[in-house]
């Protein structure tokens, strides 16, 4: 038997701008299993939990921060969390990014997605594996983390909707540049764009559709973070389901995006 | 020491508290953080005779005090059911229920003849999912339907046999009278309210589904005053349910004339809830110096 539920203090808030705030909390247990790409679930006020990808660790102080967006009830009341604050939380939850066989990444976010693929460049960083960092926003106020991708990965590119920034246009568009220039060999440490660049994108459904397509098209291996609305984010409420396709059989199945998922075979996804 | 142990016609539970159909799955992913075989009992997923991939999500909206799903019985199968999850449910060493959600009659017929010939511990016929079109809660609205049905499942099996309530009627102790009349050994109440949630931008249902079934501490109330009104109908145990997170709260419903309690939604948000719902009532009950859980069934003093 494995404890799941963890009371772990807030040891820092810090609030971005008027949309994002970045918790941080203790807990060596979760700290000490967490796998980029999954999530933890947060008690709050509200009913049900809620669910945010971990977004950073440091196993050396034993801290992991999660990226919130403030959207509800819920949200806010979490994002209002003060250092000292105890809150149950029930992780590290789910199936994550797997980057066995990886010599070059390329990460692809949007929006809120681009917090937990932070903690992919954290753990590409430390295999020694190079990291490309593509993160498409609304507009340059919205561009969080701007920064931090910047210290952690060989090269950024950032995009926004509204102009501003690297790239004008979706996180999608900037990955086309991405993909034409390495393929031409004038970005990236790799000889060659190859089977051992891996695509991990998290963000809005139709700009991760467009990259896994982008991506399967270039013959690249891509894993994409899905998200559907959760009940208990442990397998048993069934409610999170996502389609995915069993290559083997062709059958189309109804999977768990909190167990079997959230990250999934871009492959095996029916969008 | 209080004596934990309840009687549900033939079958003994070695505590009352059972947790509830389609929020513990098979007990698998459950079982990883609890003994399992310290809880009352498991009902299993609603099961039907072939595979069922359930509604398309959003499948889930929360409300105030509690959530509305429309998962719409998404199941292995019967035959999966009993090759692969059985098994496995029965080497926990607890009391192991099989909940059936047929369309039709027949097919509940079925699947009863199937589970028959299993070492399953109890069937639960399930008479009241909101979230499919056919069977289910049509069956569960008409006390003549569940007469029938009822009784033709009863003539399939010697199991004993359970018949869960939709309280989405008038008069739930008719239903419940019909399930008793036609040879159910108990019957468990309540399974979700129908409801909605509308997402006021969009001017659409916040679930594909348009229409969900709502559960958690907001159905409470209504499940307590359907518990105590069928317990006074029935001389067939009856097993509540509805929005139980505390021990206190499965006390209260053994109170109003429970001999056991189902608990959902709880596991949902504390994935120790059965587990942590027992020890409560245990410690209430010491406390109280109440020697069996029994000694709580239908003491309710009403005005």
């Amino acid at each position: 038997m494995t404890q799941i539920e963890f009371n772990c203090p807030v040891v820092n808030q810090h609030r971005l701008n008027d949309q994002f705030v970045i918790l941080t909390l203790k807990s060596a247990a979760i700290c000490d299993t967490a796998q980029p790409g999954q999530f933890v679930n947060l008690s709050c006020q509200e009913f049900l939990r809620r669910p945010f990808g971990i977004m950073a660790i440091d196993r050396a102080t034993n801290e992991f921060q999660v990226g919130i967006q403030i959207k509800g009830k819920g949200t806010k009341q979490l994002a209002g969390l003060k250092i000292g604050d105890i809150v149950s939380i029930l992780g590290p939850l789910g199936h994550g990014f797997d980057m066995t066989g990886a010599r070059r990444i390329i990460t692809v976010g949007g929006g809120t997605g681009v917090f937990p693929l932070y903690f992919v460049h954290q753990t590409a960083k430390e295999l020694g594996i190079e990291r490309i960092a593509i993160c498409g926003y609304r507009s340059v106020e919205d561009a969080i983390l701007r920064d931090e991708f910047k210290a952690i990965a060989n090269r950024t590119v950032f995009a926004s909707d509204t102009g501003g920034l690297d790239v004008i246009g979706h996180a999608g568009h900037a990955l086309q540049i991405a993909l034409e220039q390495l393929a031409s060999n004038t970005i990236g440490s790799q000889p060659t764009l190859d089977q051992s660049t891996f695509i991990l994108t998290c963000g809005p459904k139709i700009m991760m559709q467009k990259v896994a397509e982008m991506a399967l098209a270039n013959g690249l291996s891509c894993q994409v973070s899905l998200e559907e609305h959760m009940g208990c984010g442990i397998g048993i409420c069934l409610v999170c389901v996502c389609k995915i396709k069993n290559h083997e059989t062709a059958e189309i199945n109804h999977q768990r995006c909190c167990v079997e998922g959230p990250v999934f075979a871009a492959e095996d996804v029916v969008w | 020491m209080v004596n934990t142990h309840v009687q549900i016609g033939e079958l003994t539970l070695k505590n009352p508290v059972i947790a509830a159909s389609g929020t513990f799955g098979f007990g698998r992913e459950m079982q990883q953080w609890n003994n399992l075989s310290q809880i009352g009992g498991i009902s299993s997923k609603g099961l039907t005779l072939n595979p069922r991939l359930g509604n398309d999500p959003t499948r889930v909206a929360e409300t105030a005090s509690g959530m509305l799903n429309s998962v719409g019985l998404q199941n292995p199968g019967l035959q999966a059911f009993i090759e692969h999850e059985l098994p496995f449910m029965l080497g926990l060493g607890t009391t192991v229920i099989a909940n059936i959600a047929g369309h039709s009659l027949e097919e509940n017929v079925q699947m009863a003849m199937q589970l028959d010939q299993t070492a399953v511990h109890a069937i639960e016929l399930n008479l009241s999912c909101p979230n499919v079109n056919k069977g289910c809660m049509a069956f569960g609205s008409s006390a003549h339907l569940i007469q029938e049905v009822v009784r033709a499942v009863r003539q399939s099996t010697t199991k004993p046999l359970w018949v869960k309530l939709t309280p989405n009627v008038t008069a739930i102790s008719e239903m419940a009278l019909a399930a008793e009349s036609a040879g159910a050994d108990a019957v468990c109440l309540i399974n979700t309210l129908l409801g909605m949630a509308i997402d006021r931008r969009s001017r659409r249902p916040v679930l594909r589904n348009n229409t969900g079934g709502l559960s958690g501490p907001a159905v409470k109330p209504v499940a307590l005053r359907m518990v105590w009104d069928v317990a006074k109908s029935v001389s067939i145990p009856v097993i509540g349910m509805g929005g139980i997170m505390t021990g206190e709260d499965a006390l209260e419903f053994m109170i109003a004339g429970a001999t056991a309690v189902q608990v959902g939604t709880a596991n949902l948000v504390k994935p120790t809830a059965c587990q942590d719902i027992i020890n409560e009532m245990i410690m209430i009950a010491t406390a109280e110096k109440i020697t069996s859980f029994s000694q709580y069934t239908g003491t309710l003093k009403t005005w």
